[in-house]
């Protein structure tokens, strides 16, 4: 598979600007809007497609209802919707299993990145960790200890 | 009135010559002002703004928080900077702790530390360094640094000039959420930018300073509902209007 390289903020902001253009805009013409390139954004674009914000046809974004309420709601009620999305992406309900079985629920980032990169074709599979973590620490569902280098369930979990 | 600043003039000398970098700036900050500088590069915009906030004296003139000359160590003022400022070897948590320890100790501390973590979104990083931080998350934390010392006046230096453009998008919107909201600090902000649409996006007045020496050229009220659309036409006339301002 691929995973999108867009952190949280980027894809929020993606979805404020469609938002902004009333709900639906040309994926092409939106980057312009910001001086990018196409391609700058769409990492965005997917990950806001994978986390059920946005659906893409014929280089149209355009919002979900999920996306809504996302824009509407304050930012504690954002970390909400985040954490319920976040803990739908399969590779991210996997990793997390993968730990469940662990006795601890913990692993070693060795052990974290091996399984990504079965699961992930790339040769930078350090930067997918961190957009993983990113997106899980938001969602406030896995950390990372970067003393002991170890991922964590978060507490709450 | 909040602040003053009068006759405020700034002269930076060097072994061979004088620069003058601000000639005679004068204006006041009202609560509930969202002040913008805005002005070409160079023309003074962060020297005025550490001027403001104590952390530089002006070669002439005066700046007044609430009727009294303002200090480095005031703590009713709060700075939020370009490149986040943070502590390397600090955790999210300790950066912000650290801001506090002059004024609440223990239990106190931990609980305002926390309070302005989350208000930020920034729950969950709260033993991160850093390092591990993509941008957006490193400038949330400058943010909730400034707000923990509950500041009165805000004063913020191109705050999201070192974000990619949708990160920026993103936090731009968090910071008028956290201004919307009558629970938080501050009473006023004065932010300096180079971006006019991001000083018509968020600001309710802004300044516009002459290239250098920045003089005030115009101070405009932006007489614009919230939350505000960059694609409304009534949004783009604004924009020019300043651009028409500007030298
Ligand atoms: N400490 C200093 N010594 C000498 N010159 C300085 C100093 N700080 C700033 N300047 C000069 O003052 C001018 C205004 O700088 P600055 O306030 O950073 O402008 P801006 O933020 O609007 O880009 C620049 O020409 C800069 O080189
Ligand atoms: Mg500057």
């Amino acid at each position: 598979m691929i995973f999108p390289k867009a952190t949280i903020s980027e894809i929020i902001g993606l979805l404020e600007a469609v938002n902004d253009a009333g709900g639906v805009e040309d994926a092409a013409r939106l980057a312009g809007d910001f001086d990018l390139e196409l391609d700058e954004i769409l990492p965005s674009i997917d990950g806001a497609e994978l986390l059920g914000f946005a659906t893409v046809t014929d280089g149209n974004i355009e919002l979900t209802e999920d996306a809504r309420k996302l824009l509407d709601a304050g930012i504690r009620e954002r970390k909400k919707i985040i954490r319920d999305k976040v803990a739908g992406v399969e590779i991210i309900k996997e990793l997390k299993n993968k730990f469940m079985e662990s006795d601890e629920h913990r692993i070693k980032k060795e052990d974290a990145l091996g399984f990504l990169q079965k699961n992930i074709s790339t040769t930078d599979i350090e930067s997918y960790f961190k957009i993983i973590i990113n997106w899980t620490r938001h969602g406030g569902l896995i950390g990372y200890n970067s003393d002991s280098e170890e991922i964590y369930l978060m507490p709450g979990e | 009135m909040l602040a003053e600043i009068k006759n405020v003039s700034k002269t930076y000398e060097t072994d061979s010559n004088k620069i003058s970098v601000l000639d005679d700036i004068n204006f006041s900050v009202e609560d509930n002002d969202f002040i913008c500088i805005v002005g070409p590069s160079g023309c003074g915009k962060s020297t005025l703004l550490r001027i403001i906030v104590g952390l530089e004296k002006p070669t002439s003139g005066e700046v007044f928080f609430k009727g009294e000359v303002i200090s480095s160590d005031n703590p009713k003022v709060a700075m939020v900077f370009q490149n986040f400022a943070l502590f390397p070897w600090l955790t999210v948590q300790e950066n912000i702790e650290l801001v506090l320890e002059s004024k609440k100790q223990g239990r106190e501390l931990e609980k305002t530390a926390c309070k302005y973590i989350k208000a930020v979104g920034l729950d969950g990083f709260e033993k991160v360094y850093p390092r591990e931080l993509s941008g957006g998350m490193k400038q949330r934390v400058g943010f909730a640094r400034a707000l923990a010392v509950e500041p009165v006046l805000l004063c913020m230096d191109e705050p999201f000039s070192s974000l990619d453009a949708l990160t920026s998008q993103n936090l731009k919107d968090e910071l008028l959420m956290l201004w919307a909201d009558a629970n938080m600090p501050p009473d006023a902000v004065i932010m300096v930018t180079h971006n006019v649409e991001e000083a018509v996006y968020m600001s309710n007045r802004i300044i516009i300073l002459s290239p250098r020496p920045g003089k005030v050229v115009a101070d405009l009220k932006i007489e614009l509902e919230r939350p505000r659309n960059r694609k409304d036409p009534e949004f783009y006339r604004w924009v020019d209007k300043v651009y028409s301002l500007i030298v």
